[in-house]
């Protein structure tokens, strides 16, 4: 009886204490301002980002492409599905299925958009469909950053992605179905451990620490116009998340948090 | 009167050169891998580049191809078999010279 009481206990006390998890769909390439073009990585991760902890097993993406953009040229869109591998990465506290591939990029901006098979995740009792985007650039001249690629959930970002210094602010518009979402709930997480793309597995090594669980995920909403904007404190990749943006979506007659990722990267002025 | 004609002159000076390009060119070459090379040129505001002038040239500056840059302000040629450096010519002060050497895929 006592032991299951000390049981009993420790569970209520871990739910309570339990941090908050973000799940985020990564989409990672090591730069997103590159000074010459050529053959780039990509690794598609679902993760806990902050603390590089559990990683979920990513089924094969409903789609995955790029539209390259620069200057005043047309866009074009790249399908990139078929040219994913899987693989096996490695968190800090399990290993996961996720994907990658390499793409030869040339000058200008290559948004890389991902829909992703719905995760089910059993702790919350609801899928998790994470559409997400990365804009990376090549050479310094601008492409279409600022449009909308047009995927059901989606970040449109008001300033450049790619450009932010540290200490910039990042602005960013969520929209649904191509309308802004007004007071959109945003999570905001750091990419606290580098992924190491030969190891496929974060680095053990926090670039920072949190006072507190409240600083692992940072939250915001979204004003009148579902606009947000992001004071960026530290260099290196940043994501946002904007949750649930189809409350009444569903799949497999399961509920399904329909969400909107963004990534962008900072540097330090040097 | 005199004072005035100058005066002209020189605004007439400044609108002619000063127009078309307050921006940084920029221009990236790629080998394609069969025996062409593809230039791909701009501004740094995302203006086109189309209709600069574009020179292939041999280390003895002589040169061995020349064109302009197409629409979607790109320039393909065929590679030269030894030495050279590609000139994007987009007017004084907008120039770029990119060595054949640099140039990978």
């Amino acid at each position: 009886m006592k032991r299951l009481t000390f049981t009993l206990t420790l569970l209520a006390v871990m739910a309570l204490t339990a941090p908050a998890f973000a799940h985020f769909q990564m989409i990672y390439t090591p730069e997103a301002a590159l000074v010459k073009g050529g053959k780039i990585p990509l690794a598609l991760v679902f993760t806990h980002l902050f603390e590089a902890g559990h990683t979920m097993d990513m089924g094969k993406p409903e789609q995955f492409f790029v539209i390259r953009s620069r200057g005043e040229n047309a866009p074009k869109k790249i399908d990139l599905l078929n040219k994913l591998n899987p693989i096996t990465w490695t968190s800090l506290t399990n290993s996961g299925a996720a994907w990658e591939t390499t793409y030869s990029a040339r000058g200008g901006d290559h948004t890389f958009c991902l829909i992703p098979d719905p995760y089910w995740e059993e702790g919350d009792g609801f899928y998790i469909k994470q559409n997400t985007k990365v804009i990376i650039n090549v050479g310094g001249e601008p492409g279409a950053w600022m449009e909308p690629v047009g995927i059901p959930t989606e970040i449109v970002p008001l300033c450049k992605p790619y450009d932010r210094w540290t200490g910039n602010v990042f602005q960013g518009k969520v929209l649904f179905n191509g309308k802004p979402v007004p007071g959109a709930e945003i999570e905001i997480e750091y990419m606290n451990h580098k992924p190491l793309l030969d190891k496929k597995a974060f680095a053990k090594k926090a670039a920072a620490e949190a006072p507190q669980d409240a600083f692992v995920l940072q939250t915001i909403f979204a004003d009148d116009n579902g606009v947000f904007t992001f004071g960026i404190p530290k260099d290196g990749w940043w994501g946002f998340a904007a949750l649930d943006l189809d409350p009444d979506y569903t799949h497999k007659g399961k509920k399904c948090s329909r969400d909107a990722v963004i990534w962008i990267k900072a540097v330090d002025m040097k | 009167m005199l004072k005035q004609l100058i005066v002209s002159i020189f605004f007439l000076g400044l609108i002619t050169v000063g127009t078309a390009y307050a921006h940084t060119p920029l221009c990236s070459c790629y080998d394609n891998g069969d025996g062409t090379v593809t230039c791909e040129g701009g501004f740094s505001d995302g203006s086109s580049a189309s209709g600069v002038e574009m020179r292939v040239q041999a280390k003895d500056r002589k040169v061995l191809i020349q064109g302009k840059m197409d629409e979607d302000s790109e320039y393909t040629f065929d590679k030269p078999a030894s030495g050279y450096t590609v000139v994007f010519d987009a007017g004084e002060g907008h120039r770029i010279e990119v060595n054949g050497k640099e140039i990978t895929e």
